[in-house]
């Protein structure tokens, strides 16, 4: 083991972390969003919009994230579809976290009691008021633990981007290796940064878990 | 911009031959990890700590990284040290990669089968061993089902990213054929709902699955 070279190298890894930590925050941002448009159209009362979701996300969780990121960014092109990597690499990453997190959020919110339902709708609150006030807070708990299963899937994901040239964390950890022959060094010092920023994650889920559950007595 | 799935029908031997080791590479993934998994539950709930702990720390390590670093220090890591071949690192990268979560799962079920078991089998004369192979593991092992095969239906997409150390899979031969024919929309496009089908049929094989071990737990 060289540590000199460990040394010298930190911030370099430190730079290409920031851009994985970067990449799966905004994937996660405009996920949940695209998560919770599934959601809507998987609960509506209309038969076409619910195909149409069940369809997108039996496509997006039937096909590997991997080949997902070439069609994308190799294949867009041919149909006018032009990203630079970044952009290709949260976009993907957004569509494919969303199909996930649309089924955990349903799942969290078919757990709730359906009595909680009728009962809420019997007292006058209208479909969404009673998804706000009653139903969305019993479900906060069970839909914080596992989206956040999803969104450290993520960040263990984003590392595929470096396939599509990003310079994130393993990208920038084989660019090292290339110009110092240590592999085992660079992979260690690259193992780590991701067991921090997976720690930093678990943390937070931790902390909004306790947020969302101070109330309920489950 | 025009569709020519010409060069695809011209290929598609390859993407077959390409299918067929992507599947391969799946049954011994599938064989090690199950069996691994096992092993690394049992051994991690019923030894002391000197053996557990470092088993546990080995779980953990394998589900805080992401899969592809694994494989590339697996395969340039500890290349440096001893030379396997790509095949081989692609395998046990990936085998123990699941072989960490499915024993998430047996370690989660095992105690999930009641303490009542096991103090009947012993007290109608079964050991500790015997207990734990003819009662506790069967009833585990069919509680385990249902995750198990959502495990092996994602591990069957992890396959893909062995293509990035050079394993001639499905991903891999259409690259090749892509960096032949120019086309890499068809290609892609092609390989989408060859992975599809598989899934498709991994699905309906996990609830047929899961219809059997229902009669069973």
């Amino acid at each position: 083991m060289d540590f000199n070279l460990m040394i010298d190298i930190t911030p370099l890894l430190i730079k290409a972390a920031w851009v994985t930590v970067d990449i799966s925050a905004r994937a996660l941002f405009l996920g949940l969003f695209i998560a919770a448009a599934l959601v809507a159209l998987r609960t509506s009362r209309l038969a076409p919009p619910r195909w149409l979701a069940r369809a997108y996300i039996s496509v997006v969780r039937g096909t590997p994230y991997f080949v997902q990121l070439l069609l994308v960014f190799y294949g867009g092109p041919a149909i006018g579809l032009r990203l630079d990597p970044f952009a290709c690499g949260v976009m993907v990453g957004a569509f494919n976290i969303g199909a996930y997190i649309s089924e955990a959020m349903r799942g969290a919110i078919e757990s709730v009691d359906s009595g909680q339902n009728e009962a809420s709708r019997s007292l006058g609150f209208g479909r969404l008021a009673t998804l706000q006030h009653i139903i969305l807070p019993q479900a906060a708990g069970l839909m914080i633990r596992s989206i956040g299963v999803l969104a450290i899937i993520l960040v263990k994901n984003s590392s595929l981007v470096s396939i599509i040239s990003v310079v994130e964390l393993t990208y920038q950890a084989q660019r090292l290796i290339g110009s110092t022959y240590k592999p085992l060094e660079v992979f260690t010092l690259s193992a780590l940064m991701y067991i921090v920023i997976i720690y930093a994650v678990m943390g937070m889920i931790e902390f909004l878990y306790r947020r969302a559950t101070r109330y309920t007595y489950r | 911009m025009e569709f020519d799935f010409s060069p695809v029908i011209e290929y598609f031997p390859t993407l077959v031959q390409g299918v067929g080791v992507t599947l391969l590479i799946g049954l011994a993934v599938a064989v090690m990890s199950i069996v691994g998994g096992q092993i690394v539950a049992v051994i991690s709930l019923y030894t002391r700590r000197v053996v557990s702990w470092p088993l546990r720390f080995f779980i953990w390590l394998f589900m805080t990284t992401p899969l592809l670093l694994q494989l590339y220090f697996l395969y340039f890591g500890l290349g440096e040290l001893i030379l396997i071949p790509a095949i081989v690192v692609g395998i046990l990268g990936l085998g123990f990669h699941y072989m960490a979560y499915n024993a998430d799962i047996f370690v989660a079920t095992i105690r999930s089968v009641s303490d009542g078991q096991y103090e009947a089998s012993r007290s109608l004369g079964f050991g500790h061993i015997r207990t734990l192979i003819y009662i506790i593991l069967p009833q585990a092992f069919y509680r385990a089902l249902p995750q198990l095969s959502n495990n092996m239906i994602i591990m069957v997409k992890d396959i893909s990213v062995l293509s990035a150390i050079g394993i001639g899979e499905l991903v891999y031969v259409s690259q090749y054929a892509i960096s032949v024919t120019f086309r890499p929309f068809e290609f892609y496009i092609t390989i989408a709902v060859i992975y599809y089908l598989i899934n498709l049929m991994m699905e309906a094989g996990q609830s047929w699955i899961e219809r059997r071990a229902a009669y069973r737990r």
